[in-house]
């Protein structure tokens, strides 16, 4: 067994209450967290070609929850759980997308002695998985349903803890003792009606927010998975691990342009758990980035105004109560952290426009349009519209979706199935008032971020990697290109090629060296890889690395070389980043994915398609020169954006016409029994 | 499912708070040796009664820093023993305990104290647990004499235990200041460097040579805020928070 791994996976069939183990060693290839989960779930729900991969809801969903070899090692924001599988949540078609979370599952997960657990079947009635270091038993959780996340840990803490009173005590588990509490992950009501809004919580706030995958949870019958370890993870080199973090927290890594203090906690997965706990809605240091969204007080804070003391209390309750009802912050949220001046603009809210939008301002949006409303074409009860952003509305509105009554049933299918069902779909995605570029996903960054648009077109929705936000950013005490060819000597594979990152967007530059160039297509496919590897296999917290600013990718190779005490070279971890991503892309194409699916939402391609930027904008290289533009008036050209796709299947080895990879190109990286199914079903790019 | 180490207390007064005021009496009544009072009496033990040397090194810690990360619990099973193991830590830092309770009884810190009147020292039937006069007095227990039988274990006052059971050795362990760390890049001990204090990225732990009152469970829990904080989010945090009760 190597270094970091605990070398087992548990496999439960929760159909026949079976519960057998995996070899990790099997997977190893792939990394770890999302990497092995996607190749599990090729192997297990892909390849035997039983199941057509549409529905989420089947019982035959496989759903691996994988952690990664850095976890429980010390590794500073390494800790997190990657979650794969069909998503409820994708629109039209629900595609093979994934999520992770942070907490301290993960940690626990490792520390039980298991890098993993696949779940699949769909059991008779409401259970729950309980593991203890090597033991794992399917229960019932008959007392379990209906009751909100908090309580149900609660619940599961007191029956795996037994008589232990945690926090004053060690409890023993057969010679072993720990102080830890069970680490739950669990749905809530939003879960058990299946909503496309449902997160997985575990803890007090920490989600995983992207997919909607607690819905598959609730039609699996499985309420929660616990897990409580008292084990070790095995290390190559502990002392090393331990001179990296001194490293990064007092020199090397002195982090300036990142969201994530270098110090980031290593029991969890959060770098940004907060230095002053008082200052969080959650206990515990936990604190959600995102799902803070739906604190924002619409109208008032997120447009620029005070919070008033009695709106953030409000605001606190009603963040309680979405992780209590197991909603995704993300998907429900009512305006974003950041509006934008948006040429375009729907004629509201002062011609500013959020530059996140979810469901809850849709609903807004409909209602100062006359559509919705109580006896409106679209019937808002039992919404109380007068209180739209209030404490009750939000209550009222968790309610409606959690029991699919009146607007909560088209509700709680999720914004895009909403408008669809409304009859909006076409005209809301034109204007922009719908602003999810692709795959339904909850609006997040659109442009002057190109690579983060391209991720969204190329995998299932929102990609939420800031990796190369920051990165490309105005810098201070050197010039653009000065800055671009540093950064330039960090792509490996693609290394000093700095037009990758020209974001030139119109005109004869950017088919050449911008937008819809080869060279653009170098930085996508960099962030893919990268991603797939280091942040969704290694599980580092995408706020926190890379940081390509200062450590990245040092910072990187000295965690994975001093836990694992594997040779390989950065080049090496990318090449293997890009396999996850070929992989990706394969069960991809077995669900039907092709070059003609892949398009943007229409507003895309039209003025308004661009947000916000920080960091002084991005970089143009026009007429021989460099220089930073926030670009307010960017939006994409539909010709060109079909150039990029060219360019972007050749970079990858996938096939021009319908983006399939090649047999070259999976046999390339190990993976001929892809290529052999795929050929089998006639899907192997030509 | 689990079991509770205290089991057989259940029902009757909570351990912590049976400590807190007559740790001395259970002593005495499990094992023969005699015990002085607190600090300032062990400082000047009354004649007959057994006293040990001061530690020249203790852990402090301000609780409301800490962010729960368990950094140095993970940093302590790595130094000593080269593995990630929370659960041969010598620090305990335990969360949500009780549940989703809010600051600033959301984190409990448990490092251990180096009594002034060290009940694992003074109940070891081997001298295994000694006071280590070659460095600074620190309280440990010595791995080769150690017989597994637990004393240790039952006896230390705090809640959770300082003591801590290796089960893979069959062995007793406590905090040494990182005496003895194989796997750490730096000297530890009372004049060191541990590794709990120098990985804590909230610079909630501080080695310090005064001890700390001995009185109650909260001497050890001070201020800690540096003077300007730089941090990366929002606003610094301030001492005027009302210190958790009782936890120690």
């Amino acid at each position: 067994m190597s270094y970091g791994y605990a070398g087992k996976i548990a496999r439960v069939n929760l159909s026949t209450n079976e519960v057998t183990v995996m070899e990790t060693a099997r997977y190893e290839e792939f990394g770890g967290g999302y990497g092995m989960g996607a190749a599990i779930f090729w192997d297990l729900a892909v390849a035997p070609g039983e199941w057509d991969l549409k529905d989420p809801f089947d019982p035959r969903h496989v759903l691996p929850i994988m952690v990664g070899p850095l976890a429980g090692t010390g590794v500073p924001g390494a800790g997190r759980t990657s979650i794969c599988g069909i998503s409820p949540e994708t629109f039209p078609t629900c595609e093979f997308w994934r999520g992770n979370f942070g907490g301290r599952f993960g940690t626990m997960m490792k520390l039980a002695g298991w890098d993993g657990v696949v779940v699949e079947g769909k059991a008779d009635r409401p259970v729950w998985i309980n593991i203890v270091n090597d033991a794992v038993r399917i229960e019932s959780a008959a007392d379990l349903w209906g009751r909100d996340t908090w309580e149900t840990q609660d619940r599961i803490a007191s029956m795996v803890g037994g008589r232990a009173r945690f926090g004053e005590e060690w409890m023993q588990l057969e010679d072993t003792y720990t102080t830890g509490r069970p680490q739950i992950l669990c749905i809530g009501p939003v879960g058990e009606a299946r909503s496309r809004l449902a997160a997985l919580i575990t803890g007090s706030g920490v989600s995983a927010r992207i997919g909607g995958f607690g819905a598959v949870f609730g039609a699996k019958n499985l309420k929660a998975v616990s897990v409580l370890g008292s084990g070790t993870v095995r290390m190559a080199d502990a002392k090393a691990v331990m001179d990296a973090r001194i490293w990064q927290m007092t020199g090397g890594g002195l982090v300036t342009g990142s969201f994530a203090p270098a110090s980031a906690g290593s029991g969890s997965c959060n770098p940004c758990l907060r230095a002053d706990r008082r200052r969080n809605v959650y206990h515990a240091g936990e604190t959600m980035c995102v799902d803070q969204h739906w604190l924002a007080n619409p109208e008032k804070q997120a447009l620029g105004g005070a919070q008033s003391a009695q709106a953030a209390s409000e605001a606190e309750l009603a963040s309680e109560a979405l992780m209590k009802y197991g909603a995704s912050g993300w998907s429900a949220h009512f305006l974003g952290l950041f509006v934008s001046d948006i040429p375009g603009a729907p004629d509201f809210f002062d011609k500013k426009v959020p530059v996140e939008t979810g469901i809850g301002w849709y609903i807004r949006y409909l209602h100062r349009i006359g559509e919705l409303g109580p006896g409106k074409r679209i019937d808002s009860a039992p919404l109380p519209m007068e209180q739209w952003g209030e404490l009750s509305f939000r209550l009222a509105f968790l309610d409606a979706i959690s029991k699919r009554v009146g607007i909560g049933d088209a509700l709680a299918e999720g914004c895009m199935r909403a408008a669809e069902k409304w009859g909006r779909l076409e005209q809301d995605l034109e204007s922009g008032a719908l602003r999810f570029p692709a795959w339904g996903a909850t609006g997040h960054w659109t442009l002057p971020s190109a690579e983060w648009a391209y991720n969204y077109l190329l995998g299932a929705g929102d990609p939420s990697w800031h990796g190369l936000v920051t990165a490309v950013g105005k810098p201070r005490g050197k010039t653009t290109e000065e800055a671009l060819v540093e950064l330039a000597k960090k792509m490996t594979p693609y290394a000093d090629d700095i037009f990758m990152f020209n974001y030139a967007w119109k005109g004869e530059e950017a088919w050449k060296t911008g937008l819809y160039s080869p060279h653009k297509a170098k930085e996508v496919a960099w962030s893919r890889h990268y991603a797939s590897f280091w942040n969704e296999s290694m599980a580092f917290c995408e706020m926190f690395l890379p940081n390509l600013e200062t450590i990245s990718p040092e910072i990187e190779m000295k965690y994975y070389t001093a836990v694992t005490g594997k040779k390989d070279t950065f080049a090496d971890t990318m090449r293997v980043g890009q396999k996850i991503w070929t992989l990706e892309r394969a069960i991809r194409v077995m669900h039907g994915r092709n070059r003609k699916a892949e398009v943007f939402a229409p507003f895309m391609y039209r003025p308004g398609a661009s947000g916000m930027t920080f960091w002084g904008g991005v970089p143009i290289y026009e007429n021989g020169k460099w220089r930073h533009d926030e670009a307010p008036d960017m939006y994409l050209d539909r010709k060109g954006v079909e150039d990029f796709k060219t360019h972007y299947y050749q970079l990858e080895g996938w096939d021009r016409d319908n983006g399939w990879p090649t047999r070259r190109t999976l046999e390339g990286y190990g993976l001929k029994r892809v290529a052999d199914v795929m050929a089998e079903r006639g899907k192997l790019g030509a | 499912m689990a079991e509770s180490e205290n089991a057989g207390t259940q029902g009757k007064v909570p351990r912590r708070k049976f400590l807190v005021g007559g740790g001395a009496a259970l002593a005495a009544g499990a094992f023969a040796a005699q015990i002085p009072g607190p600090a300032v009496a062990a400082a000047q033990p009354a004649a007959g009664k057994v006293s040990y040397p001061a530690s020249t090194g203790y852990i402090v810690y301000d609780s409301r820093l800490c962010w729960g990360c368990q950094s140095c619990m993970f940093n302590c099973s790595m130094a000593h023993y080269g593995e990630a193991n929370p659960s041969l830590s010598r620090i305990q830092i335990i969360r949500d305990a009780p549940s989703f309770t809010k600051y600033p009884l959301d984190v409990v810190m448990s490092p251990c104290r180096q009594c002034v009147a060290p009940l694992c020292v003074q109940n070891c039937p081997t001298g295994a647990a000694h006071i280590d006069t070659g460095h600074g007095n620190v309280r440990v227990i010595d791995e080769e004499k150690c017989i597994g039988c637990k004393r240790c274990l039952q006896m230390c006052p705090q809640n959770p235990r300082r003591t801590v059971w290796n089960p893979y050795k069959k062995k007793s362990t406590k905090c040494d200041l990182c005496i003895d760390t194989p796997f750490w890049s730096r000297e530890g001990g009372p004049d060191g460097d541990p590794a709990c204090v120098t990985g804590c990225p909230a610079k909630a732990l501080k080695l310090v040579r005064e001890t700390p009152p001995q009185e109650d469970v909260a001497g050890y829990d001070v201020n800690l805020v540096p003077p300007r904080p730089k941090m990366p989010f929002g606003k610094p945090p301030t001492p005027a928070a009302k210190k958790p009760a009782s936890k120690s």
